[in-house]
């Protein structure tokens, strides 16, 4: 009878001991938690480590020691994470988009942690009575003025087919900054002489129906806001607009490589760039005095040339050309 | 240390979901996809009325009330409309999307700010120690309620009715409105892991219970192996284990986070833990015949 019980006794063993194996400390040790995969949302990864590679902290130098975690869109998983983090008592976290950030923020209190590709404390809820973020939150951040900027490309570059140019849009019930995304979009509309068509999506499964319902309301241009299910299901969206002759002008870099025809907004890359810097100096001097969130530096104008053509639209040269 | 105690303290969370699997799959034969739906209403329900500076103890029985009700519509849906119980539960979760959606409002509620369950008791200093008494607490009294109804002279026609359901209806029982009220329960008990997890994580979220069925479903086959291993007739001792089932899945989690595997694989891996887990028993067998 006994016997029985001895194999997951050994097993569990086995898992708590390897579990806690000692770690090296005269390296700092880092945590950096993705909510889920995507290949335009990984940039800000790269961003990060590239800032801090070029500040004399990186893995191949054996200068820093950073646990890369993926929730791959499990939420439990990514509780957990961060868990990891603050039982392995990691230097600082860096999180990418907001769930990681608002995750982090509450699990991990004494850490610092540096967000990137999250909107401001005050869309995430995430203020106190006072109305002042976490004292351990740092990192970069976005206000909604990416949107004015880039719905504002819309009428230079686009002829309306009737009176008015009509604008396709999807947003995700389930993400704040797409929803606040949306009411900016619609107060814009009025004063740019556009009107919009914004219909939901919940997720990227049902792209391919809620776009072609967007298109046969004989859109004019199509708006990508970014958010994860416009980045998860970016090409269906592609494909059906070049169907259609529909151009795609977006706020974000990424997209337009992806084929979008022209952006002028945040380019994922350099906001991870930006809150690595960050963390590269909160590392050298040990601790976070004088840091704040930042707000993202670097919006760029860009433009596809290939869509670009495909569209007969001409950038003037303060556009970057992607490819 | 500390990691895996709050991979127990999540498995403790979770141990609701799988008392509720247990009663809908191992009793009455559904696997009841409500759940998916009931977790996050749970959820929602918890972050509107806490940021609302409503009392945890109010919060509670609403949570309760409204998973049920979740129940309920799918076991209507189920047997008076005669739909397949999978569809109905399709259905009902798809639905409770928008639901929860309007409940909460906007897609997150953080709760940073407001007394959650595990601020209102203090047993001891340490936070996370202090979560696990009141998670055990939770625990203990969900096992005990679940265990007292089963043992029942209801919850003998409930389980008899999942046995075979030709024979307690000749008995002259109402199938139908046992399976409605089994799966309102099950789907309250999923509410209450809603409300534990939002408290315990910080935030409701709109997407929490994507995929959490499965969650329930591995913790329920999981302690059926160990039932089945062990021939374990006593309900108290079932219930346990499958709360066990439940911890020991965020265990494996937890272990395969801290190995530090690349994260592409994080799933898979996790997978082949829980699989040598169950395979041990079979794999002992097979040595002694």
């Amino acid at each position: 009878m006994i016997a029985k019980y001895i194999y997951p006794t050994y097993l569990i063993l086995f898992l708590f001991l390897i579990g806690c194996k000692p770690s090296d400390s005269s390296i700092p040790t880092i945590g950096f938690v993705d909510a889920f995969e995507d290949a335009t949302i990984s940039q800000a990864h790269d961003g990060f480590m590239d800032a801090l590679k070029s500040q004399g902290f990186s893995e191949e130098d054996n200068t820093l020691k950073v646990l890369y975690r993926n929730a791959q869109g499990d939420i439990p998983t990514l509780t957990q994470i961060v868990n990891y983090f603050v039982s392995e008592k990691v230097a600082l976290i860096g999180t990418s988009t907001t769930l990681s950030t608002i995750t982090a923020i509450q699990r991990a209190k004494n850490i610092p942690i540096f967000m990137m590709v999250s909107p401001e404390p005050v869309r995430m809820d995430v203020l106190d009575e006072r109305g002042k973020a976490p004292e351990n939150l740092f990192g970069v951040s976005e206000s909604l003025a990416y949107i004015d900027t880039a719905f504002a490309l819309i009428p230079e570059f686009i002829k309306p087919k009737g009176d008015k140019i009509v604008v396709g849009m999807v947003y995700n019930q389930s993400e704040p900054q797409s929803q606040d995304a949306l009411q900016r979009v619609k107060a814009l509309a009025d004063k740019l002489n556009v009107v919009v068509e914004a219909v939901p999506i919940n997720s990227s499964a049902d792209a391919q129906l809620v776009t072609q319902s967007l298109l046969n309301r004989g859109i004019d241009v199509f708006f990508a806001n970014p958010d994860n299910t416009v980045f998860a299901s970016f090409e269906t969206i592609l494909k059906n607009c070049n169907q259609y002759n529909v151009p795609i002008f977006t706020s974000e870099a990424g997209l337009v490589q992806r084929g979008a025809v022209a952006a002028f907004g945040a380019d994922i890359y350099q906001w991870g760039y930006q809150a690595g810097e960050q963390a590269a100096e909160f590392l050298k001097k040990g601790d976070a005095a004088g840091l704040t969130i930042e707000l993202v530096k670097l919006r760029k104008r860009v433009y596809n040339p290939e869509a670009a053509k495909h569209y007969n639209l001409n950038f003037p040269e303060s556009f970057e050309m992607i490819e | 240390m500390d990691l895996y105690l709050t991979a127990l303290l999540q498995g403790l969370c979770l141990s609701g979901i799988a008392l509720g699997i247990y009663i809908s799959m191992k009793i009455f034969n559904i696997p009841d996809i409500t759940t998916d739906g009931s977790y996050t209403l749970g959820g929602a329900v918890t972050g509107m009325l806490l940021s609302n500076h409503l009392q945890v103890g109010i919060v509670l029985p609403v949570v309760i009330v409204a998973g049920g009700l979740a129940g309920v519509c799918t076991g209507l849906i189920h047997t008076k409309l005669k739909i397949n119980p999978l569809l109905s539960g399709i259905l009902v979760m798809t639905g409770l999307y928008s639901i929860n959606l309007s409940i909460m409002g906007r897609s997150n509620i953080p709760l940073l700010n407001y007394k959650t369950l595990f601020d209102s008791f203090h047993f001891i200093a340490d936070l996370n120690r202090n979560s696990l008494m009141v998670l055990l607490l939770i625990a203990l009294l969900l096992i005990l309620l679940i265990g007292y109804i089963l043992k029942s002279d209801y919850g003998i026609t409930m389980r008899a009715s999942g046995n075979s359901e030709k024979m307690v209806s000749a008995l002259g029982v109402n199938i139908d409105r046992i399976k409605i009220v089994g799966l309102g329960f099950a789907n309250a008990l999923t509410a209450v892991s809603g409300f534990l997890m939002t408290q315990f994580q910080g935030f409701a979220d709109i997407n929490m219970g994507i995929g959490i069925v499965i969650v329930g479903l591995g913790s329920v086959i999981i302690a059926d192996t160990f039932i089945n291993w062990m021939n374990i007739n006593s309900i108290w001792t079932s219930l346990v284990l499958v709360c066990m089932g439940a911890i020991l899945f965020q265990l494996v989690l937890a272990f395969t986070l801290s190995i530090g595997i690349d994260p592409t694989l994080l799933k898979l891996i996790t997978a082949l833990f829980v699989l040598s887990i169950v395979s041990l028993p079979r794999l002992t067998l097979m040595r002694r015949n």
